[in-house]
């Protein structure tokens, strides 16, 4: 059998938990098709960002990916200047769609491998790096827009795509989900997932193994970044417009996300599927917040004490020795097979 | 089974005590509600505007109003405040958007749901159903300078200063003053439009530069909020304080020792508070089904006979006469 992942099961729990206390406080109106839209709309944007530094943590080396949001915005702001010079928005847009939505991932494909290369050839430690390439990027979009938002326009597709629903779900978040899937299958079977967590885990049993290191973190930086460019196009299809300043506490909520999913700050170890769920939980916990009507303030307090919370039992992997304490106290003949 | 038995109880029990944290908080009700949501809260100018959202709902008892903010000033988490408030169904919206731009997507999906919306300090507000401004910018800015030139006899050189030359607001202000002063032949100005990125630091240099320059500079006109406190400091410690003419755009209860010492003549402002209300009060009247007409009275002090004016979007603009020019004397009616 496999090992119980304590982080999933507390994930689960709480997001059960949150939706029931949610459901019963506001007679429904939680759980009710539009808010449960409206919160599925509000997580890929974050949760695409928390991917992107759950997979530079997993690279080791203080591996961390501060640039996210900056990117995101960049990628925003310089492919709708692109497709705007190109396409004709109320003309194309179909055509202006793919290209910006293209566009952005180009964009966030770029950002990312710079980040890559800096860390892995010229050997700087990843937080000063990306700290670095945070605010070049987000200068860089300062002086593309001159400061002000860049209207993006809602051509048809752009906007069904942030405000759409396919059999009731946001399209979004379907991609947010396609995306993450596609990410947990390659991290879990590929020769690149694998050797990344093992470079994580051991950077120089890594190098005498004969891993190309310097490819896998350049690989891995670059995946951030684009994760990073279509989170750019999801805020610009669902804002409209996108701004330099846009979600400057991005930066820090994607790294409470990524450590509340249990991936090791240490590097080497980090699931997709626990920083979707985690994503989710903080997205309920906000929500829920905002639907009581308490201030903002006492959310950051109690994000807090979540990720106190968490980290403290998963450093003393404490819902595993739970769990092993229920199954030695069963009788033998069920703990034999 | 056991297993699962003991899952159960643990689960309720995390039930009831998140229950409990927040069993004062009514959540599911009739009365018609309405939610003020700032730019960020916790700092003074949306405290003082919440003292007025109070008032209002001490006023209408039968109604949910209450102010909400971002503790931190990023317009993706306004945002998503508004997104969950248009979720729970609140019934209106008052709005003072951090960015109006960032947020005319939901505003026009909570349109489109039934929910009332009304904004502030947002005239270039697509989707809105009636945004609310204190005061005619044109008018603003000429009381200012009009203030100015009473205070320099109507004659001497005097200068501008300006956020940015971005800022259209500002711009505005400065050019109807400069259009006031034109009516005085005395008045000169001299090197206007300076930039201050509203840092009380930079308009201190910058004013101790002008007044280098031009050793009989006698007016000063600012916009934003900071830069009465950087030209007040400059003028004073040149022990010009009295001599040389400073109305700008500033807050009372940072001006305080200034406006006292006479390096500030007076200061421009309106009351957030008298603003709130405002938006409240527009918000009750389209909740009710009644109209926002030009003149008509909102019943608030500052607002008893409104301009209306249509939007740049569908909606309407409603200009208040909510401007206050405070001096020494009459600054403290409103410390903030």
């Amino acid at each position: 059998m496999r090992k119980l992942d304590g982080s999933f099961v507390l994930l689960v729990t709480l997001i059960v938990v949150l939706l029931a206390t949610g459901g019963l406080l506001s007679g429904g109106t939680y759980l009710s098709l539009f808010n449960l839209q409206s919160m599925a709309n509000q997580v890929p944007e974050i949760g695409l960002l928390a991917i992107g530094v759950m997979l530079a943590m997993s690279a080791g080396n203080g591996g961390i990916d501060l640039s996210g949001i900056a990117m995101a915005n960049l990628a925003g702001v310089a492919s709708g200047l692109v497709a705007l010079q190109i396409f004709p928005v109320s003309e194309a847009p179909v055509a202006f769609t793919i290209l910006f939505v293209l566009g952005c991932a180009v964009v966030g494909l770029i950002g990312g491998t710079i980040n890559g290369l800096i860390i892995s050839r010229l050997g700087i430690t990843p937080i000063l790096c990306t700290l670095g390439t945070q605010m070049l990027f987000t200068g860089v979009t300062v002086v593309l827009s001159s400061g002000r938002a860049v209207r993006i326009g809602a051509p048809g597709p752009l906007y069904e795509l942030g405000n759409g629903y396919f059999l009731g779900i946001p399209w979004s978040f379907l991609l947010f989900i396609l995306v993450a899937t596609a990410l947990g299958i390659v991290l879990r079977y590929t020769p690149y997932g694998i050797k990344l967590m093992m470079t994580g885990a051991n950077q120089k049993a890594a190098e005498f193994s004969g891993f190309a290191r310097a490819r896998i973190i350049t690989t891995t930086y670059a995946l951030s970044g684009l994760l990073a460019g279509l989170s750019g196009a999801i805020i610009a299809a669902r804002n409209v417009n996108v701004k330099w300043d846009y979600g400057t506490t991005y930066l820090l909520i994607a790294i409470l996300i990524a450590v509340m999913a249990g991936v090791k700050p240490e590097g080497g170890y980090g699931r997709v599927v626990n920083v979707v769920l985690s994503a989710i939980a903080l997205q309920l916990i906000s929500s829920l917040l905002n639907f009581i009507g308490l201030s903002n303030f006492v959310r950051d307090l109690a994000w807090g004490a979540m990720l106190l919370f968490f980290l403290f039992v998963n450093r003393f992997a404490l819902v595993e020795h739970f769990a092993d304490i229920l199954s030695s106290g069963r009788p033998p003949r069920a703990s034999k097979t | 089974m056991k297993q699962g038995l003991k899952k159960t109880s643990l689960f309720a029990a995390a039930v009831v005590s998140a229950m409990g944290m927040v069993s004062t908080a009514a959540l599911a009700d009739d009365a018609k509600s309405i939610t003020t949501v700032v730019k960020i809260s916790g700092i003074p100018w949306f405290d003082r505007m919440e003292t007025g959202v109070t008032k209002f709902a001490e006023a209408n008892p039968d109604m949910a109003i209450m102010q909400v903010g971002p503790s931190t000033a990023d317009s993706a988490q306004q945002l998503q405040i508004i997104n969950d408030l248009v979720a729970k169904g609140t019934d209106a919206l008052a709005v003072v958007p951090m960015d109006p731009e960032i947020i005319e997507g939901i505003l026009k999906r909570a349109m489109d749901r039934g929910t009332i919306v009304v904004t502030h300090e947002a005239d270039n507000q697509k989707n809105t159903m009636v945004d609310v401004e204190a005061f005619d910018n044109a008018y603003y800015g000429a009381s200012m300078n009009a203030r100015l030139v009473e205070c320099m006899g109507g004659e001497g050189k005097w200068t501008t200063f300006v956020g940015s030359l971005g800022s259209r607001t500002h711009m505005q202000w400065v050019g109807a003053g400069e259009e006031n002063a034109a009516q005085n032949a005395g008045m000169e100005l001299v090197d206007p439009n300076n930039e201050s990125f509203d840092d009380a630091n930079l308009v201190y240099e910058k004013t101790k530069e002008l007044l280098r320059k031009h050793p009989d500079l006698k007016g000063f006109q600012s916009s934003a909020g900071n830069d009465v406190l950087g030209i007040g400091r400059a003028v004073e410690e040149a022990g010009l304080a009295g001599k040389v003419c400073v109305v700008g755009t500033g807050l009372p209860n940072p001006s305080a020792a200034y406006l006292d010492s006479g390096a500030i003549t007076a200061i421009g402002f309106w009351d957030p508070q008298k603003a709130g209300m405002a938006m409240n009060s527009v918000a009750k009247t389209l909740l009710e089904g009644g109209e926002i007409t030009d003149g008509m009275d909102l019943g608030v002090e500052g607002y008893e006979k409104v301009t209306v004016k249509p939007g740049p979007g569908d909606g309407l603009l409603v200009f208040g006469n909510g401007m206050v020019l405070a001096d020494k004397d009459t600054y403290k009616d409103y410390l903030f």
